[in-house]
């Protein structure tokens, strides 16, 4: 097909507003999935991304429309996430397309991803295209959100389509409008081949497949490659579209979105970001790729079994294939043994790393809680950055501490206001402002530390706003606090990898909800075990987990054996997802829950 | 080395007048019809095999006393030819159903132990658990099996039960008490997903709760004249169990009946999920084959249950190996801790051992890698 008639498009949306429904919708329309392998959220491949019903990881597929011109048009969809964790994914599929189907929901309006991914897409000078979704609802307002958007994001919403993804009302207008104003793609098929590597993954019997934008040129099946970062070179062994199922051709032409295998079976070699060139005759420079995002929380990652510390390293080299944000290092605990410390765009983001190495790699973890990358500068002028609280230097040697601050934006109703401002001042979050952008609408600014935000403040807000409420927030930049390193002692000895940096004020409260948490958490053993926080050797919290009394099963007869022992295998299983530390053993949780934050613990 | 022929006989009913809260096992609300299709089951499952004759049947539910005169003596009759050098006879029966000529039927059928639920003495604590049966109920069962020459009768009674008090829990014990049982089984309330309470959502009471509760009752029946020789199990001038000894000591056992499990030769089995599938075809087994590794497992696991212990003597029989040796790293670590300890009849659980036994076996299982 000519170039003319290829269109490379994504969708973006806030979180539920129907953007996988609508590509579901498309691949229906367009025949590309007959109606028997239809499955809903079809590009959501994860299983993780269908139990949740987000999209985590970019997918691109090619399908074939016939508009109302009587042409045949070829059309590369791609579909992105929309949380606000994954905003790198969302810049890295704007920069294989031409334009942006922005979906926002009738019912709901436009909401802080709305606006993030739409500011990304502009930046990316691509088209966008409007579309309200969700229609059908009993309590849409199509004409006051088409006026929000016009409003707020100064996009113009007059020919903007009312859709219902759900029923498939009215998509047709939008696969039309995808014609008309999406440009073709523009590169020339003449000039060396520049490719943007955009996502990549492993396949154990080809070795890695990357999904490439052809920028200029083509890539044909024998063609010798190079990457242009890491001047790897290999020959095409295979290349293709997926729609989705993959489709293997000879050749991928100028503006095409497809997918190459060449044998390489070296993880390093491939970096998404990077431009593909041919080998003998090169393109003087790369393509501009596009933002990379550095991660934000760190936290350590170790396998229960000390003897799976190999698996994890390469199901991690693995995950990073297709997931260039996530970065890992080696690292040891004295209570762990050895793992990595990994970086994370956000906790969800860590959360789905975390899943996907337990259930594709079959890994038992245990997870420390997150932290943010602090700076200590020292008494002799020196500065460290510590993402890891048991690395935190002797206080003696620090003369102060920065953290990271973020701006947080928070759109939300009106009737939430309150219990929002007070989750945020319960957060150290500091008031910056608040815009009325409509009737009933705020976006309320805070500045807050970080640390504040990568752990529950995600749930909280939605829990206290009743799901309304929607975050979108960036890195302003480090402040000095007084913050300090407090730590654990089961049993007398210090567990590392449950200390935690807090903020000085919030000492006692803090240690006396983690210790009485721990006591909750941790099984009782056959001793009883003494749980402590401690600042500086200064024991500043302790409470006592007793020692276990009575664990017998009360009644085993003939009926009951087979069972009773699944029962202990069972508890047998539960115990491997524990931490012997010592002579204690702590559960997987309990290494998390330092962090959480009850209630009352602050009052 | 396997018994030749099952020591012990268990026929299941699965009917019962109502539905205990706290119950999970195979059972159906009683009706006449489905009783007598069960019958019919029975019959055929126990005509397909040779006789033999156990040292102990067990006849338990569900309720056999829910069944009907005229269907209890056809099940009695049934099991009457294998009854001939029956040593325990025991039957199961709910208080409530006590009715004249109950306990002479099954004496006149050899039966010489009752085992009768009892729980609780209070109103507030059986209703919650849809037991219905009164003091006056308890009485007459007494009266009538004392009358019919039955005197073994076991007592059921449970303990952290969801609201429990103290004083409910100390007016049940001396209450069972005072009828003057031979044995009485005490359990604490395990809350299963199947059952009422399970779907219910109800909590278990708190670990150190239901300790203190053990202890206490453990204590106060002993100063009654019960010693216990299992974890749920008290008897009084030689009546334990015979037939929970013989499944303690991992002897075979024949299960007869929907719901019931059996063991013979290293198979254990069950018969069909459903009640449907059972009156289709009675002769149906699920089998489970374990391994020795498993067997070895097993008999520790259920002869640990016993104060005295696992029969030292009798697994080296069976399994050709020493059960000391089969587990050595457990073994030794769990001495020195003094969790455990044996000689050259016994494997046993100290006091403080004993208590946490589940702990135990966690770790046992870990070394023997089934």
């Amino acid at each position: 097909m000519d170039q003319n008639h290829i269109r490379n498009f994504c969708i973006i949306a806030h979180i539920d507003h129907g953007k996988s429904t609508l590509a579901d919708r498309i691949l229906e329309m367009t025949e590309t999935v007959s109606e028997r392998d239809m499955k809903s959220q079809l590009l959501d491949e994860m299983d993780l991304e269908r139990e949740r019903g987000i999209t985590i990881k970019l997918n691109a597929v090619q399908l074939k429309y016939k508009a109302d011109d009587g042409e045949e048009y070829l059309f590369n969809l791609i579909d992105t996430p929309g949380h606000v964790d994954f905003t790198y994914e969302v810049s890295r599929s704007l920069a294989a397309c031409e334009g942006a189907v922005l979906v926002v929901d009738a019912t709901q309006g436009v909401q802080a991803q709305t606006l993030a991914n739409t500011y990304l897409a502009i930046d990316n000078d691509l088209e966008i295209i409007p579309v309200i979704n969700k229609v059908d609802m009993t309590n849409a307002m199509p004409e006051e959100v088409k006026q929000e958007i016009e409003n707020i994001i100064g996009l113009d919403c007059s020919e903007a389509p009312l859709i219902s993804a759900r029923t498939g009302q009215n998509v047709k207008e939008v696969l039309e409008q995808i014609v008309r104003k999406i440009p073709a793609p523009s590169g020339s098929a003449e000039k060396p081949l520049k490719a943007l590597v955009f996502d990549s993954f492993y396949d154990s019997y080809r070795g890695v497949i990357a999904l490439v934008r052809i920028r200029e040129g083509s890539i044909s099946v024998g063609d010798r490659i190079r990457f242009m970062a890491t001047g790897a070179e290999y020959e095409i062994t295979e290349a293709g579209i997926r729609n989705p199922k993959e489709v293997p051709l000879k050749t991928l032409q100028c503006g095409d979105v497809g997918w190459f295998a060449a044998s390489i079976k070296s993880i390093q070699d491939v970096r998404v970001g990077d431009t593909v060139t041919y080998a003998d005759n090169p393109a003087d420079e790369p393509l501009a790729g596009y933002r990379k995002m550095n991660p934000m929380v760190y936290c350590g990652l170790y396998p229960s079994d000390a003897a799976k510390y190999e698996d994890l390293h390469e199901a991690l080299d693995k995950l990073k294939l297709n997931d260039a944000s996530l970065q890992y290092e080696p690292e040891t605990s004295q209570a762990l043994g050895f793992g990595f410390r990994c970086g994370f765009l956000g906790l969800l983001h860590m959360d789905v790393i975390q899943e996907r190495l337990e259930r594709e790699y079959d890994l038992d973890l245990i997870c420390t809680a997150p932290s943010v990358i602090y700076h200590v500068y020292l008494t002799d002028g020196t500065m460290l950055e510590i993402d890891n609280p048991a690395k935190m230097p002797d206080a003696s040697r620090i003369d102060h501490i920065e953290e990271p601050y973020v701006k947080a934006e928070i759109m939300v109703g009106d009737a939430y206001i309150g219990p929002v401002m007070e989750l945020c001042a319960n957060k150290r979050g500091i008031y910056s402002g608040m815009d009325v952008i409509d009737s009933g609408r705020n976006m309320l600014v805070y500045e807050m530390p970080l640390s504040e935000i990568i752990y529950d403040f995600f749930d909280r807000l939605k829990s206290c706003s009743k799901g309304y409420a929607s975050l979108d927030y960036e890195l302003i930049g480090y402040r000095q606090e007084d913050l300090v390193r407090m730590d654990i002692l089961l049993n007398g000895e210090t567990v590392d990898a449950l200390s935690v940096i807090i903020h000085r004020s919030e000492a006692y409260q803090r240690g006396s909800g983690i210790t009485i948490r721990l006591k909750e958490l941790i099984p009782r053993q056959q001793f009883e075990i003494p749980v402590q926080a401690a600042i500086g050797g200064k024991v500043i919290a302790r409470t006592n987990i007793k020692s276990l009394r009575k664990n017998v099963l009360a009644k085993c007869y003939g009926g009951d054996i087979s069972r009773k022992r699944k029962l202990l295998e069972k508890q047998k299983e539960g115990k491997k997802r524990m931490k012997a530390v010592g002579s204690v053993v702590i559960p997987q949780e309990a290494f998390m829950s330092v962090l959480s934050m009850d209630d009352n613990d602050r009052r | 080395m396997t018994d030749a022929k099952p020591r012990s006989l268990y026929v299941h009913v699965p009917f019962c007048r109502t539905i205990c809260a706290y119950c999970d096992f195979r059972r159906y609300v009683y009706r006449s019809e489905a009783a007598d299709a069960w019958l019919k089951a029975v019959e055929k499952e126990l005509q397909a095999r040779e006789v033999f004759h156990p040292e102990t049947i067990y006849i338990g539910g569900g309720t056999p006393s829910a069944l009907n005169d005229d269907q209890l003596e056809t099940l009695l009759s049934l099991l009457d030819p294998f009854a001939e050098e029956v040593k325990e006879y025991t039957a199961e029966v709910n208080p409530e159903t006590v009715r004249e000529g109950l306990a002479e039927r099954l004496a006149r059928h050899s039966v010489n132990r009752i085992s009768a639920g009892f729980q609780s003495s209070s109103k507030r604590l059986l209703k919650l658990m849809n037991r219905h049966h009164t003091e006056k109920d308890m009485e007459r069962l007494f009266a009538s099996f004392h009358q019919a020459g039955i005197t073994n009768i076991s007592l059921d009674l449970m303990y952290s039960l969801p609201s429990q008090t103290s004083s409910e829990l100390q007016e049940a014990v001396e209450t069972a008490v005072s009828y003057g049982p031979t044995h009485l089984s005490l359990y604490s309330l395990t809350i299963e997903e199947n059952s009422v309470f399970g779907k219910k959502g109800l909590k278990p009471c708190d670990e150190d709760t239901e300790a203190d509760m053990y202890e206490w009752i453990a204590e106060r029946l002993r100063q009654c004249g019960y010693r216990q020789y299992e974890v749920s199990s008290f008897e009084r001038e030689g009546h334990s169990s015979l037939h929970n000894c013989n499944v303690w000591n991992y002897h075979d056992f024949a299960g007869i009946g929907y719901g019931a499990w059996g063991m013979e030769q290293g198979i254990r089995y069950t018969h069909s999920e459903t009640l449907k599938g059972y009156l289709q075809d009675p002769l149906y087994h699920k089998d489970v084959n374990l391994s020795e590794r498993e067997q070895m497992f097993e008999s520790l696991m259920m002869g640990l249950r016993l104060v005295e212990g696992l029969d030292r003597r009798l697994f080296l029989e069976r399994f050709d190996q020493d059960p000391v040796s089969v587990y050595p790293s457990c073994m030794e670590r769990f001495r020195k801790e003094g969790l455990m300890d044996w000689n050259e009849e016994r494997v046993f659980c100290t006091g403080k051992g004993y208590m946490i036994m589940n702990n135990l076996l966690e770790e046992i299982l870990e070394e023997a890698d089934l």
